[in-house]
């Protein structure tokens, strides 16, 4: 058996190395030539030929030094010059292998390769392969994990990079079934739909980044000369007189249209073109307008589903799905952008191969546990009221604030804790445990019977009075963890003896 | 004790040497904590009329814990290993009940603290590919404990596959 050649990582590594390497050396780089250079100019000139020596010594070494190659059974990689370094994985034991294309990787036609191997979290990483030989790599490397593992190869699938060339463009809502048809083993899941582009603005997950930023404007303001107190207060009062409303409204729509901009800028870019597709054995999931994306799953390993419907989402009817998948680092995988609640529901369907687990109505856990989440929302009233008790006490607070203040928080928590109730639920229904949670949001998660490798039951000292218990099926997958609160406790003792059998049997009684 | 439905409780309850152990070990830690809470109290300037009744209660509950927990611990505190699953009852105000199958058994491991070797007492961990499932058979004793993991080595090996 000859073993075959190392391979090299694309050579215009010696381009984009240096590059990425500045990236990393720029600040580190700026802050010490300004603590130490900028008394002593001449310093630099010696300086600066040193770091850019360096920069392009770090980002072009790994090119120099890395070599990978695909034997018989295995992926292997080497690295170092001096200690050497040999990483292989079997080739049966391969999970996923993904490419990405950030921006300077897709002017350069590079693209970045990790490869993931089973329960352990290392990935080998292959950065960067040219766009050809990393889409060859990875037909490679699926082909040959069905062929060490005996199953029969299935017929080469149409690569949709290779395949679509540059048709895809705003209009491309309309599923590709002329390709589904050519080879089987290739079916579309879903692809972008732009109607769905309404449910950006009701993502909050942005808002967050954006608060983030605002965060850090913030601290910057702090040091502009012209923004002490006094002027800040001086340029307040100017602004009031002028007319309150006004101001109030132009914030108001100014930061309603910087959102609709954010939000919607960040949808298209991050799903441009996005397309969920099973290839092979694999799911995935290509999209990207800067960035490309490409995620493969390996759908053996796929054990459940999670549908969120959040907050402001669930008011246009909106949700997001993703997978709860074992031997990846995250474990859930975003397979949808936001979209309808019907789009998920019919995804998830075909990702878990049943239709039941996102639909059914789930059975709902009782008075007791209604009563558990009631109470639960009303410790936040208990606390608030006594800290206006407090303020009342201490300082000039009318009375009736009291008053006010526990009725309304109060009422707010009966919604909650209502809210909470009608959306706790469980089922089990063609293979898989369903559990449903949330009081804003609504989630709902679907477990197979055969990903369950373990079960807690927990029950709190006011969990035991009200014969009640928290049942958790614990999963190599997802968040490893499916819970059932507030359970009757013989209900949860017979939904785990009906999602696994041959575990709870024997300790029954 | 109330039985609880539907499911048996485990076979084995664990060494009788875990009652004087939990004793002891709540006793030094919550001597720790009360001697650090009195050293506060007595260089605290002025105290207020409601700092000394809080540590009077504190010492209450703390004695009640000292004297009540270790035997109430000692009825719940169970387990079991079968051929097919381990399965465990632990805690006394909170109880949690665990079971996991041997098939998807990962690592075995036992450790002794200073205190625990004292006593001649071991804890056993099994732990699944979930975080969220490790099964922690605490306090028994040393000669059971390394049974338990010969035992478990033994049928571990047995199964293949990467139990997940």
């Amino acid at each position: 058996m000859n073993e075959p050649d190392w391979r090299q990582l694309d050579p215009r590594m010696l381009i984009l190395g240096p590059i990425a390497a500045l990236k990393q050396l720029a600040v580190p780089a700026v802050i010490a030539l300004i603590a130490s250079g900028l008394q002593n100019a001449a310093w630099m000139l010696f300086a600066l030929p040193v770091v850019v020596t360096m920069m392009f010594l770090l980002g072009a070494m790994p090119w120099f030094t890395t070599r990978y190659r695909i034997t018989e059974s295995n992926l292997q990689r080497r690295q170092g010059l001096l200690s050497r370094k040999v990483v292989t994985a079997p080739l049966d034991r391969i999970r996923t292998v993904d490419l990405s294309s950030p921006l300077l990787h897709r002017i350069l036609g590079l693209t970045k390769v990790e490869i993931g191997t089973g329960v352990d979290d290392t990935r080998i990483e292959l950065d960067p392969l040219g766009v050809d030989e990393a889409a060859e790599l990875r037909r490679v490397l699926l082909a040959r994990r069905a062929v060490a593992r005996g199953e029969s190869p299935v017929a080469e699938p149409v690569d949709p990079a290779t395949s679509e060339g540059g048709a895809g463009d705003l209009g491309d809502g309309a599923p590709e079934t002329s390709i589904a048809a050519a080879t089987p083993a290739h079916v579309e899941v879903a692809s972008i739909d732009w109607s769905w582009l309404r449910f950006a603005p009701f993502s909050l997950t942005r808002l967050v980044i954006v608060a983030g930023i605002f965060g850090l404007l913030s601290q910057f303001a702090d040091d502009l000369p012209f923004l002490d107190a006094d002027n800040i207060r001086r340029g307040w009062g100017w602004l009031l007189e002028q007319a309150l409303p006004l101001v109030l409204v132009t914030a108001f729509f100014g930061s309603l249209a910087l959102w609709l901009l954010i939000s919607i800028g960040g949808y298209v870019t991050q799903w441009w073109r996005f397309r969920l597709f099973r290839d092979d054995g694999n799911l995935r999931l290509t999209a990207g307008l800067i960035t490309t994306r490409s995620t493969s799953i390996e759908e053996a390993r796929i054990r459940g589903v999670q549908m969120s419907e959040w907050a402001l989402l669930r008011l246009v009817g909106g949700a997001q799905l993703s997978t709860l998948t074992t031997g990846l680092e995250s474990g859930t995988t975003s397979v949808l952008p936001p979209s309808p609640v019907g789009v998920n529901r019919r995804v998830a369907a075909t990702l878990i191969e049943a239709p039941e687990p996102m639909t059914v109505r789930l059975t709902r856990h009782g008075p007791r546990a209604r009563r558990r989440c009631h109470i639960r929302n009303q410790w936040s009233t208990v606390f608030i009221t006594l800290g206006v008790v407090a303020a009342w006490q201490w300082w000039e607070a009318e009375a009736w604030m009291i008053g006010a203040t526990a009725l309304l928080v109060g009422t707010w928590g009966a919604v909650l804790g209502e809210a909470e109730y009608r959306h706790l639920g469980h089922a089990l229904v063609n293979g898989h445990l369903v559990s449903g949670w949330g009081a804003l949001s609504r989630h709902r998660v679907a477990l197979q019977t055969d990903g369950i490798i373990g079960w807690v039951i927990t029950q709190n000292i006011f969990q035991r009075r009200l014969g009640l218990a928290s049942l958790i099926a614990t999963t190599a997958a997802g968040s490893e963890r499916v819970l059932v609160r507030d359970v009757d406790r013989g209900v949860a003792v017979t939904l785990a003896a009906a999602a696994t059998p041959d575990l709870i049997a024997e300790f029954r009684v | 004790m109330s039985t609880p439905t539907g499911l048996r409780v485990p076979a084995h309850q664990v060494s009788p040497a875990a009652r004087p152990y939990w004793l002891l070990s709540a006793f030094i830690s919550d001597l720790v904590l009360l001697s650090l809470l009195t050293v506060g109290y007595v260089v605290w300037p002025q105290p207020p009329w409601w700092a000394g009744t809080l540590l009077l209660i504190l010492v209450l509950v703390l004695t009640v814990h000292v004297v009540a927990m270790p035997p109430i611990r000692f009825r719940v505190h169970r387990w079991e290993v079968t051929e097919t699953a381990v399965h465990t009852r632990v805690g006394w105000l909170s109880t949690d009940e665990r079971v996991a199958p041997i098939s998807r058994v990962q690592t075995v491991d036992s450790h002794q603290t200073a205190l625990m070797r004292l006593f001649g007492l071991a804890t056993v961990t099994v732990t699944t590919a979930s975080a969220a499932g490790p099964i922690v058979i605490s306090c028994l004793d040393a000669t059971v404990a390394r049974q338990v993991v010969a035992w478990l080595t033994e049928i571990t090996a047995r199964t293949d596959g990467d139990a997940t």
